[in-house]
């Protein structure tokens, strides 16, 4: 069963007087449980196909059905509740609230997707040990190393049992063994909890535990 | 619920701190300008509050309380012939000139009446009877008056207008809007004091109405029996005794511009900080977007932020305030009427300006894409 099925996307940016077409009709379905691997240079289009994917960006062109939905890129004011259902993401910035420690910036997300107090609680516990930061919940993410706050991130995309991972470079910004350790959590967890991952990384690692690799060049994809 | 908003705010100390300090500075501005002005509304007027006499009657067009004007004393008479009437009584207000031992002149307004007793007044003595003032060359003195006269002591004698009178008691509160001390003295000695017009001569009809008596009605009548003189309720003379000071000297006015600009520094500092805050959080709003979040959700956040901003500010401002009152009362001669009334307003205003400035960033925050959560 497809948690993601985008036909004929189609991106382009008006930059100034010139239309640059970045997304060219991208056709692509996201399995429940698969762990996809999208590649690609610098520039392609990765994030920007991400972000639509995602819901965060609409397409110029094509469709899209994220979790059973179809999506009405005429009706921009109805995807964030798209993402906070669905679609769960990991930046290669961390992005977390420098604020708050690394149990609130779980609870946090939870409480703006809907779930309060001691619940909320309860599961952000849950997801930050499952990364393996049982020790670390009162930890800011001043405190926390780079593969810490890494973990923080994706506890906060687990959180709230989306159906969808999407993760963009999430190891770009980490030494090679500790993106390591990253990828494998990535994969334990979704595996585990049977979501569907979409992983944009240069990883070779990854490779190894993919089900299916995507290369994307021209605005276009090839297996 | 996690609270973003606060700990956002408390992250960053220093801009906390700068938006407190201009909440609380327009706070206190706000309160030390009111309280001043109320107090000085409140010495304008407090002896019409406290002489309580349901009608005042006065020669035409008396600006206020301090500045009587004489006329016969006779028509007292007319005044309790009327039906309704309990009781009505002479009132001398006047400023009178007084040497101190130092060969100083100071001034000292002075009311005179006959019976200070069926009036309760003064209201306050802290030494002395008021019944023995109309036994001779005596005087009470508000202990105020120790600022100017120098200290002065029951027993002590001091010079009125050329005449030698003892000091026979002391009151306390007993002040008018120029701080000027009062004294209080009999009806007759005041008019022998002030001989320029002969001893026929009041400033003021104190009337109370017998229970029941229709005030309307008893004033229309003294109207049509008195033609030279004007009749005011307490409440009434106490109003036109208020505003003479508050437009001739330029006070509410004064009053008015101080309030508007502490008010508009506090918003300015504080629709700055919160949008400089808000600039550098924009990352953070985006994710908030991202991870689905709406812009209504930021709004509550950055409302909660002006809250919190407004109610810290407003006790750090109300606290020093409250604090100054015995220092000013000390210095000025005034008490500093930091009223709950005032209290209430102050806090609602605070609220009120904090949020409208949070709205400064609203738009900002509406026009956040959640892409940039992606970009370095
Ligand atoms: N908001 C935008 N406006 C204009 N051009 C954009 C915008 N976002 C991305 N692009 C362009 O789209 C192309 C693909 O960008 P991106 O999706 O970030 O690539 P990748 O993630 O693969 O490096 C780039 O040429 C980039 O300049
Ligand atoms: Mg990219």
């Amino acid at each position: 069963m497809s948690v993601l099925r985008a036909q004929h996307i189609i991106k382009t940016f008006q930059e100034g007087r010139e239309t640059v077409n970045v997304l060219r009709g991208i056709d692509l379905t996201l399995e429940r449980g698969e762990i996809v691997v999208l590649e690609g240079p610098s520039g392609s289009g990765k994030t920007t196909l991400l972000s639509i994917l995602g819901c965060i960006l609409t397409p110029t062109g094509g469709e899209l059905e994220v979790d059973g939905r179809k999506i009405d890129p005429r009706r921009p004011e109805l995807l964030p509740d798209v993402r906070k259902r669905s679609i769960g993401f990991v930046f290669q910035q961390y992005n977390l609230f420098p604020a708050l420690t690394a149990l609130e910036n779980v609870e946090f997300a939870l409480n703006i997707k809907g779930c309060r107090g001691p619940e909320a609680q309860q599961e952000a516990e849950r997801v930050l040990r499952a990364v393996g930061l049982a020790e670390r919940l009162r930890f800011l993410p001043r405190d926390m190393s780079g593969g810490q706050k890494q973990r923080v991130a994706l506890a906060r995309a687990l959180s709230g049992h989306p159906p969808i991972l999407l993760a963009d470079e999430p190891t770009a910004n980490l030494d090679s063994e500790v993106g390591g350790q990253i990828l494998r959590i990535f994969h334990d967890l979704a595996k585990k909890e049977d979501r569907s991952l979409l992983i944009v990384t240069h990883d070779p690692r990854v490779r190894a535990f993919a089900d299916r690799v995507l290369h994307i060049s021209d605005g276009l994809l090839a297996n | 619920m996690v609270d973003l908003a606060r700990k956002n705010l408390l992250h960053d100390k220093l801009r906390f701190l700068i938006t407190v300090s201009g909440v609380a500075f327009a706070v206190a501005l706000v309160f030390v300008q009111v309280g001043l002005f109320l107090g000085l509304m409140r010495n304008a007027t407090i002896t019409i509050e406290r002489l309580g006499a349901d009608l005042w009657v006065t020669s035409r067009n008396t600006p206020n309380v301090d500045f009587a004007h004489a006329f016969s004393e006779s028509r007292v008479e007319r005044v309790r012939s009327i039906p309704g009437v309990a009781r009505a009584d002479n009132l001398i207000v006047a400023f009178m000139n007084v040497n101190l031992p130092s060969g100083a002149e100071e001034g000292t307004l002075v009311y005179a009446m006959e019976d200070f007793g069926a009036w309760n007044f003064p209201w306050h003595v802290l030494e002395g009877d008021t019944e023995d003032l109309r036994r001779g060359n005596y005087v009470f003195i508000d202990e105020s008056a120790a600022k100017r006269f120098g200290p002065f002591a029951v027993g002590d004698y001091r010079e009125y207008l050329g005449t030698r009178l003892k000091i026979i008691g002391r009151t306390t509160e007993a002040r008018s809007f120029t701080t000027t001390p009062l004294s209080f003295m009999d009806y007759q000695l005041a008019q022998r004091l002030l001989r320029s017009n002969t001893g026929s001569q009041t400033m003021y009809i104190l009337v109370k109405l017998a229970p029941g008596a229709d005030v309307e009605g008893v004033r229309a009548e003294m109207k049509q029996r008195l033609p030279y003189n004007d009749v005011y309720t307490s409440d009434e003379w106490a109003t036109r005794s208020r505003n003479y000071w508050i437009v001739s000297t330029g006070l509410g006015f004064n009053l008015g511009l101080t309030v508007f600009l502490g008010c508009l520094v506090g918003v300015v500092v504080v629709a700055l900080t919160l949008y400089t805050s808000t600039m550098e959080h924009l990352k953070e709003f985006g994710t908030v977007k991202a991870i689905g979040g709406s812009n209504r959700d930021i709004y509550g956040i950055l409302a909660r932020q002006a809250l919190i901003s407004s109610v810290v500010g407003f006790v750090l401002g109300a606290i020093p305030s409250l604090a100054l009152r015995p220092l000013v009362s000390r210095l000025g001669g005034l008490e500093l009427q930091i009223t709950p009334l005032l209290m209430v307003w102050t806090f609602v205003g605070t609220v009120v300006l904090c949020l409208a400035a949070a709205m400064l960033s609203f738009r900002k925050v509406a026009a956040i894409d959640p892409a940039l959560v992606f970009r370095g």
